[in-house]
């Protein structure tokens, strides 16, 4: 009896062992998205959800581990919508937009929509993206026949990771009777995908310098020009110029700048000047626009400005010292990375979404516009869209609901994007202000560096991009640690590295 | 006759039934081992033989259709690929470095702390093991700071006593690799404590026949000390060992994918996470990790059939 009774409690225990080990997890996935996972880590802050790249493509991450409470994917069922609409499947997750804040907002703009026409019933998939999950989901959805009709909001990274994979939108538009004589030439140029239009501009990140007042102050020197053509200091607000004040705003430990004899970099407390947050193509896009790839041969090739402006970065880092190298990038009183925000640098070159990541209202602060370089000035830009998948089946009708929302300000402001259409953007930049009073914000410089885009964009699709991304990546690495650099040797077998990656694309 | 012979000729007693339900209900209570064995290790160590002769990347969708068989082809490519000998030897230089520090280090602690001269050892046993217990990741991002060529208080220190030019720790490849070798022994707490309760259990009258022979205190350790502990120094040799081989989440935290600077931090298995995730290559990626894993093995075994011969045991169970 006493046998038996041990058997039976003993059985138990080991079937409710069992039962826990083969459990449904605590966020399960439906299978629709459930993918291999990996890990990787953004470049950039979760915030910066805009210019999201899949980790595999982040250069010299850190790595984080999913975490246990990643949100699980949201399927919505269509509530609201007319028995006879069309379903049409939005995905959400390769930028902004799977945030746990945002969804509900997305949630009650679909519902709006849904019931304010009866031609089509969107239904969203939205996936949380922590390194490249929601990358791997919407592959899985493409390759098992099942693929979303719109995705977004999406910028060029993410969808460089899907080349090939979006619809041309210019018919459509056509069809439709969408005017896009109304938008700027350089943002449709934009928007284009190797020469394929494949959204219609809407929420766009245009860079510029944002400037710390009170270190200008200190140093006594005027802000930075806010209108292109404007002079600094009775100075063409160019290269030379620029360097030169960079120059000067960057102090030692002494209080002696960069200008000066007795400068001593080993101990700079302040920065005249850094570009914040961006791989080597980023930097090579302070000279002008360009692709590290010769479409027609198919091979790696540099772009001359790209090889001026490394060399110019790189002696502003290790030669001239107005630009920080790794040691003082990940120290604490450069904020770890995050430098603009440690109050310590006077200038940062980033997207206006960096607002999110630092206190707007603790510092003291405002935007100026780029300099020229050779006569020329360029603004790298991010922006995200809505773009339309070839493998949709529903093209037409997705294209109509596309276009109502690129065109609709709750979304916009939703994704902290500048608003394509003009006339939407004094509510945006109103948002801003309150966030950044009392500082009172020249938001015109924004719309001015919009016109200067960096095109080819330094986000293109590159092949092998995961691969070519690591190698840009570490490229800029390497110039950050690397004291006595040899950087055309370096340039040479980045070029070199590059075509080998090439060539494995399949 | 031999043993064998006279055993196989022995009439073979027939189980009860209750020895019969006592072994089941033993098998019955390591099922959910044997399962986790099978589910969770031997098949996950059997896909990684069959993915390394497929050309499977991550970065398609989990379906028979998308392993394409390249043969040996991913082995082939293990002799091409640049990256593998440099980071077979940044794994190797770490363990020349790191596995006798990682011995010696605790060791010396342990002795410490087991003075009977040392005023509050308990103290500096809690302090000693207090960092094993912060997680790995946490710890590495202190160190970070800490080895922080601007900022880190090394170096502020380093700069307090006259040193002008302090290493840059982790940016300059000639001291990345010791600097991660300092970072290792911050975990030295749990071998600390294995050693010193081998420590403790050294009898002390060996030692008081020793101090009556004349022995002095170094001649004591080496004599008695050493041997008498050497069972739990090759445990923690062997454990070291195959530590040293998987180095790998401060490597990645410090150094990202690619082991800057200048790859000087690229462990090998950093290269295959690298090679496997990052760059989607799962069908390489798994080359990579069986390269891994025969070759801690490999060294394991070595270690066995050489180091186990040193080994002292008071039983007299020696190999």
């Amino acid at each position: 009896m006493k046998t038996r009774l041990n058997a039976l409690l003993g059985s138990v225990v080991v079937a409710s062992f069992i039962l826990a080990a083969c459990g449904p997890a605590a966020t399960p996935a439906p299978a629709a998205t459930s993918a291999p996972a990996a890990t990787v880590a953004p470049t950039e802050p979760a915030a910066q959800a805009a210019t999201d790249t899949p980790a595999a493509a982040a250069p010299d991450a850190p790595t984080a581990v999913p975490s246990p409470t990643i949100p699980p994917p949201i399927l919505t069922g269509g509530d609201g919508c007319d028995p006879a609409a069309t379903k049409i499947t939005w995905f959400i997750g390769l930028g902004a937009g799977s945030n746990a804040d945002v969804v509900p907002l997305e949630k009650a703009w679909v519902d709006k929509f849904n019931k304010s026409q009866k031609e089509a019933c969107l239904i969203m998939n939205v996936v949380y993206n922590t390194g490249s999950n929601s990358y791997d989901a919407l592959r899985a959805l493409i390759a098992g026949g099942n693929a979303p009709d719109i995705v977004g909001p999406v910028g060029k990274a993410g969808r460089a990771s899907f080349q090939g994979a979006w619809a041309d939108v210019s018919p459509l538009a056509k069809a439709a009777g969408v005017d896009l004589s109304k938008y700027d030439p350089k943002l449709l140029e934009f928007t284009k995908d190797e020469d394929v239009l494949v959204g219609l501009p809407f929420a766009l990140f245009p860079s510029f310098i944002y400037y710390n007042k009170k270190l200008f102050d200190e140093a006594k020197l005027p802000y930075p020009p806010q209108k292109v053509g404007e002079l600094y200091n009775g100075k063409p607000w160019d290269l030379a110029n620029f360097q030169e004040l960079a120059m000067k705003l960057t102090v030692d430990k002494d209080g002696n700048d960069a200008t000066s004899a007795n400068f001593d970099p080993k101990n700079i407390t302040q920065f005249g000047f850094f570009e914040q947050w961006t791989d080597a193509r980023g930097i090579g896009a302070f000279f002008d626009g360009g692709i590290p790839f010769d479409a027609a041969s198919k091979t790696a090739v540099i772009p001359d400005s790209y090889k001026a402006a490394w060399k110019w970065y790189y002696d502003g880092v290790w030669k001239y010292r107005f630009m920080p190298n790794a040691d003082y990038q990940n120290s604490d009183q450069f904020n770890k990375g995050n430098l603009f925000a440690s109050g310590n640098v006077a200038m940062s070159w980033v997207h206006t979404w960096y607002t999110c990541c630092f206190d707007n209202s603790k510092i003291s602060w405002d935007i100026a516009i780029m300099p020229s370089v050779n006569g020329k000035v360029t603004a790298k830009l991010h922006g995200d869209t809505f773009a339309i998948l070839k493998d949709s089946k529903k093209q037409d009708i997705a294209f109509k609901v596309l276009s109502q929302m690129v065109v609709s300000n709750e979304l916009a402001v939703m994704y902290g994007g500048m608003p394509a259409v003009a006339a939407d953007r004094p509510a945006f930049f109103a948002e801003k202000d309150k966030a950044a009073a009392p500082n009172k914000i020249n938001w015109s410089v924004a719309e001015a560096m919009l016109t200067y885009p960096d095109l080819p964009n330094h986000e293109a699709w590159l092949p092998n991009l995961a691969k070519a991304n690591n190698l840009l990546g570490a490229f800029r690495t390497s110039m950050d640690q690397t004291a006595n650099l040899n950087l055309d040797e370096a340039i040479a077998k980045l070029k070199s590295d590059l075509d080998a990656a090439y060539k494995e694309a399949k | 006759m031999s043993t064998a012979a006279r055993a196989s000729r022995l009439p073979v007693r027939p189980i009860s039934a209750r020895t019969r339900r006592q072994r089941m209900l033993g098998l019955l209570f390591l099922l959910p081992w044997i399962i986790g064995f099978l589910a969770f290790q031997l098949l996950p160590i059997l896909f990684t033989v069959f993915l390394s002769f497929t050309n499977y990347s991550g970065s398609r969708e989990f379906a028979f259709e998308n392993f394409d068989f390249v043969g040996i082809e991913n082995y082939q490519r293990l002799t091409q690929d640049p990256d593998v000998l440099p980071s077979m030897l940044v794994t190797l230089k770490f363990a020349l470095i790191g596995i006798p520090l990682g011995l010696v280090v605790p060791l010396g602690l342990a002795v410490l702390v087991n003075s009977k001269r040392l005023i509050g050892s308990n103290v500096f046993r809690t302090l000693f093991y207090l960092p094993t217990v912060i997680p790995a990741v946490a710890g590495t991002i202190i160190f970070g700071g800490v080895l922080n060529a601007q900022s880190g208080w090394l170096n502020l220190a380093l700069k307090a006593i006259g040193i002008a030019d302090p290493p840059r720790w982790f940016t300059d490849p000639t001291w990345a690799g010791f600097a991660l070798n300092l970072l290792a022994i911050w975990g030295v707490g749990n071998g600390m404590i294995i050693l010193l309760a081998s420590l403790q259990g050294v009898p002390t009258e060996i030692y008081e026949a020793a101090v009556v022979d004349g022995a002095n205190a170094a001649r004591r350790f080496f004599s008695i000390t050493v041997p008498m502990i050497s069972p739990v120094i090759f445990y923690n040799l062997t454990i070291g060992l195959i530590t040293a081989f998987q180095f790998f989440v401060p490597a990645l935290l410090i150094a990202g994918v690619n082991g800057d600077p200048q790859k000087s931090l690229l462990f090998f298995p950093m290269h295959f996470y690298r090679t496997a995730f990052p760059l989607s290559q799962l069908g390489y990626g798994s080359v990579l990790a069986l390269v891994i894993f025969v070759a801690t093995m490999a060294a394991t075994a070595v270690l066995f059939f050489f180091g186990q011969r040193m080994v002292y045991y008071a039983s007299g169970e020696t190999s």
